[in-house]
């Protein structure tokens, strides 16, 4: 262990003694062109934020709606198949008389 | 670090120009916190990406969240951490050496290996260029965040508390971190001790 770790300590002061770069001004334009593309960024506005939410929660609104009826579909139909077999008590009076 | 980057404009004045949209005082901004962008880019920048492409990319990221800024610290140490993360971002997004390779080395740099590896003598002056090319080849070898932190701490020589306030992590963090990097470095110069250039 001591070995590997001297040996990546004697590597990182070699490396140390490359002269790093120490020109650190904003080259010609920079600032200008990187203030001008921040000042053209569009910052979303209300009115377009709560447009976007709305459309987000009429997409969840609607994939619940599928979701449910999907779920409870088997007990729907066994509702109505259930309703089929009673007999109507109008038709059963209009038989009588 | 800090200070002299806060003394030299009106920081708060300029903030809120940039904030009402003055396009003047975002320059004012960008020339100000250049050197302090520019120096993180540059000690952390992946292959093939142009360090002006990735300090753009951090003043973007910059002024899109400056409505964000709220003062819990120091304006440059805000701007920093967003730096770091800019380029641990890049640095993810490329894709890691699969191996470390004696052949991937050029003669210089093999010889300086060879040198650390066999011998308890410093490396000379005139291999320092290629004991940097070295260690960067090493340095690609940990995740982004491990490397990060041991090259701020062995080639940069920043402390922890420096590294803290740069990259927002706490000491503890870093240790770690500094910890789990060292012992991936150790393993690799193991293996490389023992393939000892087939």
């Amino acid at each position: 262990m001591k070995t590997s770790h001297s040996a990546w300590q004697r590597l990182v002061v070699a490396a140390r003694q490359v002269p790093v770069a120490t020109e650190e001004t904003a080259p010609y334009g920079f600032s200008t062109r990187v203030s001008a593309l921040a000042m053209a960024i569009e910052r979303p506005s209300l009115s377009s934020s709560l447009n976007h939410f709305s459309w987000r929660a009429l997409g969840f609104s609607l994939m619940l709606m599928i979701v449910s009826i999907a779920a409870n579909y088997s007990s729907v139909t066994a509702v109505a198949e259930n309703e089929q077999d009673l007999t109507d008590p109008i038709e059963d009076i209009l038989i009588l008389t | 670090m800090s200070d002299d980057v806060d003394t030299a404009i009106d920081l708060v004045a300029c903030l809120e120009r940039v904030r009402a949209g003055n396009q003047l005082a975002a320059r004012e901004l960008v020339e100000h916190l250049h050197p302090l962008v520019i120096r993180i880019v540059r000690a952390h920048l992946p292959r093939r990406v142009a360090e002006e492409d990735l300090a753009q990319e951090v003043f973007m990221k910059v002024f899109t969240r400056i409505g964000q800024y709220q003062g819990a610290v120091p304006f440059p140490h805000w701007v920093s951490r967003i730096a770091v993360t800019t380029c641990i971002d890049h640095l993810r997004a490329q894709k890691r050496r699969p191996e470390f390779r004696w052949a991937d080395l050029s003669e210089n740099e093999a010889d300086v290996l060879d040198a650390v590896l066999t011998s308890e003598n410093d490396v000379s002056a005139n291999d320092a260029l290629a004991a940097r090319e070295l260690v960067a080849k090493l340095l690609e070898q940990l995740k982004p965040d491990d490397r990060l932190v041991i090259q701020m701490l062995d080639l940069e020589q920043k402390t922890l508390v420096e590294i803290s306030q740069l990259t927002g992590w706490s000491t503890t963090l870093i240790k770690v971190r500094a910890f789990r990097a060292r012992r991936k470095l150790q393993k690799l110069f193991e293996q490389l001790q023992k393939k000892e250039r087939s």
